[in-house]
């Protein structure tokens, strides 16, 4: 069973009197343990479709599943839910929290998700470890390469048991060498945790990693 | 359970620094105006409060302590016949003129009875004996004379209204309104200081109640028997005496104003830098949306950030309060502050901030969580 699943999905925006057709039945579908990086050039409606597939916009039409069950776009109220228990997110800035440690930047996201107190601080201890990150888990953000910055909001995405992780141009404000090392890390953890991962990206060495590699354009995937 | 809002809140010390800055010095500008007013209204009705009296008789329309008028002195007895009067007495409250060493001459309020030993006054005696009014031309001057009189000592002699009084003791705390010091003496003395207006005359009658004694239906029987006069409560009459200066002399609407321009700036403080601090941190606040948190996490985030500006804001503002209090007391002003006061300072300041942070409520609310994806 796929765990994520788009179909026909389009999203037509207002821009004054005008309609602008953002993504015009895009379909795309994951399965766990499976990596699929989605290319695409700017405007091509890769962020809009990722936004969707994200449960932080409902499309115009077209149907959006998570493990089976559709996403209700009549439901606004139940997309943060959502988002909490079934979908972890890597940015492309990482959007830590300058003020949390390492550790509490995890342990914070497992708050929201309700698992609370030694609970939280074993799995953040847990997927730091995983990531390679023990030794920095009381350092801040400030005092953290970018490398580590992006493997932290990787365990961050991991955390918890969120069958989906979608990222966000992952490499983007890495160095090459960096680059590769975060995508191969991630690529092992998430066939070992059998994560389904979709990677927004421009980046070629993406597709190394992939086991599939979908293309937008104008608003349609062809994979 | 990580504590996101203290974090984000002591993460940047120096606005943290301002934002409590702004609370402290608001708190501490409606406890000094509040308190000094306080302190200046409490000198309106000390005597009131302090003199063990259950009714004043007065003559009619009195304002206030001070500003006393004079009717016939035979009016006591009419009171001494009242049921349920256990005790009736003549006091004059008068201004005497007291001329000093220096040539200058000053006002005193003089406070006058013929048996000080049943009425607590004077209420704080540092030395003599209130007895000892009654065997001649003697007074007690109160401590804050001296700032107004220049020094004196016990033994000392004064000129009240062209009269030597010799100076038989000292008192504290006794000082009216009008900040003239008081002065205690012999009822007789003080008739003899003014004929003209004091002879056979007295400005008040002191009343004290016989146990289980109904003041009202005591108070409507005086009223009964002196139609010419009034009869107060002594909580009636401090009030009467306070609000005469908070109503006719603008004290009380300046007081207002002051409190109202210093809740002002405190909000605006909190209003302006917990706003800032939300749109500095916007892109987090999105990502806590992104991640599956809602909108009553973030207003909890700001709600807390807002409750910890307030208590810290209010722990510093008293502080310094309570630095300026022994200041003020050595150049004769009295804070005056009591522990309920300071409970609706902390409730109103805590109150403020948490409206204050609500600007940033609408903010948040309106937030996309898909900020999180533009760079």
């Amino acid at each position: 069973m796929n765990v994520l699943e788009a179909a026909d999905v389009v999203k037509t925006f207002r821009e004054g009197t005008e309609s602008v057709s953002v993504l015009r039945g895009a379909s795309l579908s994951l399965a766990r343990g499976e990596i699929v990086a989605l290319e695409g050039p700017s405007g091509s409606g890769k962020t809009t479709f990722l936004t969707i597939l994200g449960c932080m916009l409902t499309p115009t039409s077209g149907r959006v599943a998570i493990e089976g069950r559709a996403v209700d776009p009549n439901r606004p109220d139940r997309l943060p839910w959502l988002r909490r228990t079934s979908i972890g997110f890597v940015f492309q800035q990482f959007n830590l929290f300058p003020a949390l440690t390492a550790a509490e930047n995890v342990e914070y996201t497992l708050n929201l998700k309700g698992l609370k107190g030694k609970s939280a601080r074993i799995e953040a201890a847990r997927v730091l470890e995983a990531v390679g990150l023990t030794d920095r888990a009381h350092f801040l953000p400030r005092d953290l390469s970018g490398g580590q910055k992006q493997r932290v909001a990787i365990a961050r995405a991991l955390a918890g048991s969120a069958p989906i992780i979608l990222a966000d141009e992952p490499t983007a404000n890495l160095d090459s060498q960096v680059g590769s090392q975060v995508l191969e890390l991630f690529r092992d953890l998430a066939k070992r945790e059998n994560r389904a991962l979709l990677i927004v990206t421009h980046d070629p060495k993406v597709r190394g990693v992939a086991d599939r590699v979908a293309h937008i354009a104008d608003g349609v995937i062809q994979n | 359970m990580v504590d996101l809002a203290r974090k984000i809140l002591f993460h940047d010390k120096v606005r943290f620094l301002i934002t409590v800055s702004g609370v402290a010095f608001a708190v501490t500008l409606v406890f000094v105006q509040v308190g000094l007013f306080e302190g200046l209204l409490a000198n309106a009705s000390v005597t009131i409060e302090k003199i063990d009296a259950d009714l004043w008789v007065s003559a009619r329309n009195t304002p206030n302590v001070d500003f006393s008028n004079t009717f016939s002195e035979t009016m006591v007895q009419r009171v001494r016949s009242v049921p349920g009067v256990a005790r009736a007495d003549n006091l004059i409250v008068w201004f005497g003129r007291v001329a000093l060493p220096s040539g200058a001459t000053e006002n005193a309020v003089l406070y006058a009875l013929e048996d000080f030993t049943h009425w607590n006054l004077p209420w704080r005696i540092s030395t003599g004996d209130a007895r000892d009014l009654r065997r001649g031309k003697y007074v007690i001057l109160d401590d804050s004379a001296t700032k107004r009189f220049g020094p004196f000592a016990v033994g000392d002699y004064r000129e009240f209204n062209g009269q030597r009084l010799k100076i038989i003791g000292r008192t504290a705390e006794a000082r009216s309104f009008t900040t003239n010091p008081i002065a205690f003496l012999d009822y007789r003395v003080a008739q003899s200081l003014d004929r003209q207006s004091l002879h056979n005359r007295t400005t008040y009658i002191l009343v004290k109640l016989a146990p289980g004694a109904d003041a009202p239906a005591v108070a409507a029987a005086i009223q009964h028997r002196l139609p010419y006069n009034n009869v107060w409560t002594r909580d009636a009459w401090a009030v009467r005496s306070r609000s005469y200066w908070t109503d006719n002399t603008g004290l009380g609407l300046n007081m207002v104003m002051t409190v109202f321009l210093g809740c002002l700036v405190g909000v605006v403080v909190v209003a302006q830098t917990l706003y800032t601090s939300t749109m500095e941190h916007i892109k987090e606040f999105a990502t806590v949306k992104a991640i599956g948190g809602g909108n009553a996490q973030i207003y909890a985030i700001i709600a807390k950030q807002a409750v910890i500006a307030a208590v810290v804001g209010f722990a510093l503002g008293a502080l310094m309060t309570s630095g300026l209090r022994p200041i003020m007391a050595g150049i004769d002003l009295k804070l005056s502050l009591t522990p309920s006061f300071a409970f609706v300072v902390f409730a109103g300041t805590l109150g403020l901030c948490l409206a204050a942070s609500a600007i940033s409520f609408r903010r948040v609310a309106s937030l996309d969580p898909a900020l999180v994806f533009r760079g």
